[in-house]
């Protein structure tokens, strides 16, 4: 029997490793992809808390939403990065510090 | 117009005139001083010959006693609640003052012919010098404590310049040394000062006030006040009278000055232009003695009478203290500095007595030594102007170089040692005489002090015949050589028009002292039995 | 208190007296002011000491022997009291008054000649019109204060005249050690007379000690002493006699304080024979004559002690001297202590005879050595010697050479040591007899006094010869040396003659007694020995021949020793240095005294400028150290508070700039280090 707690520790060590790749990682294109672990940790939530509403099923809506916007944002996040390259000839964070200003 | 506000505020007007003046008029401004000095000398002898003796005279505690008195009011402020606010310009002398009065416009006479020797600034000088005169001649008139204790501060602000700015090498040390001493004792006495005034009515208005004679009376004081005779009240824990008369006293004594308050004369007299060292010596010096008789003992008279001892032991502690100072000294001016602190000795061992004799020896010590040092003082000044030298051992055989100006040395010398036929010898003995007296008539000074002080008189002898036997006798032989013998020329005209009247005078008062004690008798018979209570 | 005296009306008395007493003053002031530089003034001098002297022996005529006359006016008053300046003529008085001018006037002709090729011959009278003006008034003075007075101006004189060569070095410091030495003894006769004033309420030394005077009302019962008037310790009258007798020691060169006698004779040598020898050192005499009657019996004896000590100290000294007025000298301070021991054993009328006689033979014998020396000076300036003409070694048979003056010489000695026929017999016996009965009432306890002062008179009798013959017999010891010496020497002309006759003839017997072997016959005895009563015992037969055979004994031998060379002292021993060191009292004086009070205000002076004026500057650290405290406090605690405040903010401003670096992923850090940290503290607080 796969519990509740089965998925929740599934989903926070998915969390985990998208939050590790987020600040460890030195390629935008990583810690984009970590920011979609994360964000699939959260989905995963979701999914797994939906058994709770069984009459509309708000889990699964949530996370459909979740994922359409996800990939929503991944297509923005990857059009920054593009300009991110354009402009810096790099996307190592790191070395783009602008933000500060 | 009053004689003694005219006496007071001449050099002022004067010293107005001077400042006016623009600078390249520099050579008339020694003239226009002596001219007001000589002025105030004029009203001085005036004074001296219209002072009137006799019983209904005698001044001290009887405020209608006074002469030349004027009376306005000065300062009337209205507090409310805490009464008025009175402060008199309230001027007048009696015996004991005229003298000082008289002796101070010719000390003024003679500091101003001494100012001759100063070549720079001549405006500040001149103006600070006569402001000076102005505030001298004010304290020996005042009788309203405040107006007293203005002129008396007034004093120190003119001297503070004249040593700091036209004095010797250590000017300035010298200058703040004895401003600060003397403000020490000031302070003290103007909150004394204000406890007087808290504590004393005048009859007439009601009101607080300054008056001095009216201090002096018990009757004045206002029932359960801090100096109220009656009450005992205390400061301390201590009887307030004590406190406050040693309070005065303390500020006095710097001014006479009594060991060991007196560490700021000899460097004051030696860093002092001439002038100034003859004012100091002949002049501020009597102020403290005025102040002790005047001011200590007139208000705290109970208090006195009870420390007598102590007066008189540190009269003779001075005495011969400063006679042994004296001995070891090798500067000139500075062994006539500690000669002073021993003479004044003999002014507090004879006030300290409380007799007629002692009082009196003490007045005429005063006087006496107003115009010996600054007969001295003028006479250093000579050979200080000519080679800018002080040092006795640097001299030898001046007789043979200077005879007059040796003359009139061997004349100071021997007045200031107490050679009969001299002021000083009658003032003296007299002191002397009073306090071996005291102890049948009043038995307030043991008698051994008298007999401690006539050693100071043997010293004096030996000091001053030392230095005129290593300074004027013997074969000449100068430090400087051939350009000393040069410089060092004879007195001059205006110089011996100086000394000659100084030297006649003291040869007066010695021959006559009833110049001086026919005018003091009847004061000091009425001080003698205000002091024992009577 | 006034007496009136046949034929002379007492005012006319006093006139006389105040006019006897003032014309040196006159004529000290026309020479002081007008004739410093011309030669007229010894003349101004002369004439008026010569008025002087005339008028004071009329005076000594018409009051010898008769009532005391006093006269008084008021000088000044305080308080109540009036003080009076007067005189007191009484028969000690008008002696003193015609003695000063009677020496004074030879000394003023001598010194008209002597001192003529001085630069300071104006000077010189001067001074001399102004001692002469002071002892005059010193001796007629009635009040204590004005006696006082004037005995500092004969001090004062005394010093002016003593440091009259004020370019020796010698000189000047001799007129300073009288001075001083004279202050001590005024130091005490002012204590005496403060005491005594505080006793009888008045200075009028009459009406103290005169006849019937308040010091015969006092008393002194236990340790009080009373008068009529106060009560006051016993103590006190020994402390004022103890400062009479101090001051009767300085003025008249008694143990301890005769060192500056000797040295006063850097003066003028007719100084010394006028004030040095024959008035000045005589005041002291005349003071004890003046206040007798305050001295009580303990204190005669020591003062009689204390005068056989010094005329015999003094004469052993001049045994060895070779300074010819030093001799003189030191034989002064031997006759005067003679005086003293006769005061203070009672034979007043010989102790005061004895100063007048000596004051002639005396100043005789100072204005012959003045001559000598003068001689000497002209040998030595004749032949470029380097010679002290002082000096008796270099001296001899000037016997021939100055006859007139060795005639007066022998006259002067004879009568210094007091063989018959002179004046000094006359008094040194008096003395001398009295002593022996003195010490015979007071059952021999003081036996050594008369002892001693007759081995004096026999010291006295062999330096006397010593210095006769070493100066005029025998051949002149310059000559030994100097073969080829140019002597032009003489007595001088009249002005030098003159005044050696007259006293030469003064110190003769006739003047005081027409008996020469008895001095109770003399008139000067008589007169002055009221309340004295002459004995009647084998003393006056004895001591005279006693006195007169071991001087002429010692005499002789002198003249062995010195003449004929027969014998010599022994050179070198104890007594011999002991003697030509003067008993070491003046070495010890200005290596113990002198030099002890110096040291003594050295060092209250060190104390002075390190203690008392360390003091205030003391203060003056402590202030500038409390302004330094709290400047700093100022500056660091109260502005440093503000710049703490400031500087936390500072501080926590650059920690939040530091997380904003412009980095994603630290901003990321950052977040999730906040996030734990809330955790955290979530946890620990809430749980």
């Amino acid at each position: 029997m796969i519990t509740l707690t089965d998925f929740m520790l599934v989903s926070a060590a998915l969390f985990c490793l998208g939050l590790f790749v987020v600040v460890s990682k030195k390629n935008a294109i990583q810690v984009l992809i970590g920011i979609e672990l994360m964000l699939n940790a959260a989905i995963l939530n979701l999914v797994a808390f939906g058994k709770y509403d069984r009459v509309n099923n708000g889990g699964q809506m949530f996370a459909l939403f979740a994922i359409i916007l996800a990939a929503a944002t991944t297509a923005v996040a990857l059009a920054i990065i593009l300009n991110v390259y354009r402009q810096y000839k790099t996307i190592d964070p790191d070395k783009i510090n602008r933000l500060k200003d | 117009m009053n004689i003694l506000t005219l006496l007071i505020f001449i050099p002022v007007v004067f010293g107005l005139i001077i400042l006016v003046l623009p600078s390249s008029l520099r050579v008339t401004f020694k003239y226009i001083t002596l001219l007001a000095t000589f002025v105030q000398l004029c009203l001085g002898i005036k004074m001296y010959l219209d002072f009137k003796t006799g019983p209904s005279f005698a001044g001290i505690s009887n405020i209608n006693q006074y002469q030349f008195v004027q009376k306005l009011p000065w300062i009337n402020l209205d507090l409310g609640g805490a009464g008025k606010l009175q402060i008199e310009y309230f001027i007048g002398v009696d015996g004991m003052s005229i003298l000082l009065l008289v002796m101070t416009t010719l000390v003024m006479v003679v500091a101003a012919v001494a100012s001759w020797e100063i070549k720079s600034n001549l405006k500040g000088f001149f103006a600070l010098f006569l402001l000076l005169d102005m505030a001298v001649i004010g304290v020996f008139c005042a009788l309203d404590f405040f107006l007293f204790y203005t002129f008396y501060e007034l004093m120190l602000l003119p001297l503070y310049f004249l040593i700091g700015m036209w004095g010797g090498v250590r000017r300035e040390y010298a200058a703040i040394k004895f401003f600060l001493y003397t403000l020490f004792g000031s302070v003290f006495m103007l909150l004394v000062m204000v406890g007087l005034y808290m504590s004393v009515k005048d009859p007439v208005t009601g009101s607080h006030t300054f008056n001095i004679i009216y201090m002096m009376n018990p009757k004045n004081y206002i029932d359960g006040s801090v100096f109220s005779v009656l009450a005992n009240g205390s400061i301390l824990g201590m009887p307030a009278r004590t406190v406050g008369f040693v309070v005065l006293f303390i500020a006095f004594a710097i001014k006479v000055p009594v060991v060991p308050l007196h560490t700021w004369l000899p460097d004051a007299h030696v860093e002092a232009p001439t002038p100034v060292s003859i004012i100091l010596a002949g002049v501020l010096l009597k102020i403290g003695g005025y102040g002790i008789i005047r001011i200590c003992m007139g208000i705290f008279p109970e208090v006195a009478h009870n420390q007598a001892f102590w007066l008189g032991l540190l009269g003779v502690v001075s005495i011969l203290y400063g006679a042994f100072n004296a001995l070891a000294q090798r500067d000139l001016k500075r062994m006539i500095a500690y000669s002073s602190v021993s003479h004044m000795g003999f002014v507090l061992l004879g006030i300290a007595s409380s007799t007629t004799e002692g009082i009196s020896g003490a007045m005429m010590q005063m006087v006496s030594h107003g115009f010996l040092s600054t007969m001295l003082f003028f006479l250093v000044g000579v050979i200080y102007g000519r080679v800018h030298d002080r040092d006795i051992y640097n001299f030898r055989g001046l007789a043979s170089l200077m005879p007059r100006y040796t003359v009139y040395v061997m004349v100071a010398f021997f007045a200031s040692l107490g050679l009969p036929g001299f002021s000083a010898f009658v003032a003296e003995a007299f002191s002397l005489i009073g306090a071996f007296k005291s102890q049948t008539v009043n038995g307030l000074l043991p008698q051994w002090m008298a007999v401690c002080g006539s050693i100071g008189i043997l010293l004096s002898a030996s000091y001053f015949l030392w230095t005129l036997q290593r300074m004027f006798f013997g074969q000449m032989s100068l430090k400087g050589g051939e350009f000393w013998k040069i410089a060092l020329t004879d007195l001059n005209i205006r110089e011996t028009a100086t000394l000659l009247p100084l030297a006649l005078i003291a040869l007066l008062l010695g021959v006559m002292p009833s110049l001086v004690f026919d005018k003091l008798n009847e004061s000091v018979l009425a001080m003698v039995s205000f002091l024992s209570g009577k | 208190m006034t007496a009136t005296v046949a034929n002379i009306d007492n005012s006319q008395i006093v006139t006389l007296v105040l006019t006897a007493v003032t014309l040196p003053f006159v004529a000290f002031l026309i020479n002081f002011l007008l004739l410093q530089k011309s030669k007229v003034s010894g003349w101004v001098s002369t004439a008026a000491i010569l008025c002087s002297a005339i008028l004071a022996v009329k005076i000594l005529i018409a009051l010898w022997n008769q009532k005391p006359i006093t006269a008084q006016f008021a000088w000044f008053q305080i308080g109540i009291t009036r003080y009076y300046a007067g005189i007191w003529l009484n028969n000690l008085s008008v002696l003193m008054l015609a003695l000063v001018p009677l020496i004074a006037l030879p000394v003023h002709i001598y010194s008209t000649a002597y001192m003529k090729h001085d630069s300071g011959y104006g000077r010189y009278f001067t001074y001399l019109s102004l001692f002469c003006f002071s002892m005059m008034a010193l001796v007629v003075m009635r009040s204590m204060l004005l006696m006082y007075a004037f005995w500092e101006l004969v001090g004062f004189s005394s010093y002016l005249l003593i440091g009259f060569w004020y370019t020796r070095e010698s000189a000047a410091a001799a007129n300073k050690k009288a001075f001083i030495m004279n202050r001590i003894g005024d130091i005490g006769l002012l204590v005496a007379i403060m005491i005594i004033y505080a006793m009888f309420h008045t200075f009028n030394m009459d009406r103290i000690f005169g006849e019937a005077g308040l010091i015969r009302k006092s008393s002194i019962n236990g340790l009080v002493w009373t008068t009529l008037f106060e009560h006051m310790s016993a103590y006190w009258q020994y402390v004022a006699a103890a400062g009479l007798f101090l001051a009767v020691a300085a003025k008249s060169a008694q143990f301890p304080l005769h060192t500056w006698l000797p040295d006063a004779m850097e003066g003028p040598t007719s100084v010394s024979a006028l004030i040095h020898a024959a008035t000045m050192v005589a005041a002291g005499v005349f003071l004890l004559g003046r206040f007798l009657p305050f001295f009580n019996g303990t204190e005669l004896h020591i003062l009689a002690i204390v005068g056989c000590l010094t005329a015999f100290m003094a004469a052993t000294i001049a045994l060895t001297q070779n300074d010819l007025k030093r001799i003189l000298a030191y034989s002064t301070i031997s006759q005067l202590g003679y005086m003293v021991m006769g005061i203070g054993i009672e034979a007043y009328p010989s102790a005061l005879m004895h100063l007048v006689t000596h004051a002639f033979f005396k100043c005789l014998l100072f204005l012959v050595a003045g001559i000598v020396i003068h001689e000497m000076k002209h040998i030595k300036e004749e032949n470029n010697l380097d010679i002290d003409p002082q000096d008796i070694r270099h001296m001899g048979g000037l016997r021939k050479k100055l006859p007139l003056t060795f005639l007066v010489t022998i006259i002067g000695a004879l009568a210094l040591i007091g063989l018959p026929l002179t004046s000094g017999y006359l008094s040194k016996d008096g003395i001398l007899i009295h002593s022996f009965e003195w010490s015979e009432d007071n059952v021999n306890r003081f036996a050594f006094v008369p002892v001693m002062a007759v081995i004096t008179t026999w010291i006295t009798a062999f330096y006397v010869t010593r210095m006769v013959v070493k100066v005029f017999f025998g051949e002149l010891q310059l000559l030994k040396s100097n073969p080829a010496l140019s002597l032009h020497l003489t007595d001088g002309g009249l002005l030098y003659k003159l005044p050696l006759i007259f006293l030469a003839l003064c110190s003769l017997f006739p003047l005081f007694s027409f008996n020469p072997l008895s001095y109770e016959h003399s008139w000067l005895f008589n007169g002055l020995a009221s309340n004295f009563l002459v004995q009647k015992n084998n003393y006056h037969l004895f001591v005279p021949i006693i006195v007169g055979l071991g001087s002429v004994t010692t005499m002789y031998m002198a003249y062995l020793s010195y003449g004929k060379h027969k014998w010599a002292f022994p050179q070198g021993g104890f007594f011999n240095r002991l003697s030509s060191n003067e008993w070491y009292i003046d070495a010890f004086y200005s290596r113990v005294v002198v030099k002890g009070v110096l040291a003594f205000s050295c060092a209250l002076y060190w104390f002075d400028k390190n203690i008392v004026d360390g003091l205030v500057h003391l203060l003056e650290r402590i202030g500038l150290f409390l302004s330094r405290v709290s400047a700093w406090f100022d500056k660091y605690i109260v502005d440093g508070l503000l710049h703490t405040v400031a500087a936390i903010v500072e501080a926590i401003g650059n920690f939040a700039r530091r997380f904003q670096n412009g980095k994603v992923q630290y901003y990321l850090y950052s977040m999730l280090l906040a996030v734990v940290i809330v955790f955290v503290l979530k946890l620990l607080i809430w749980s």
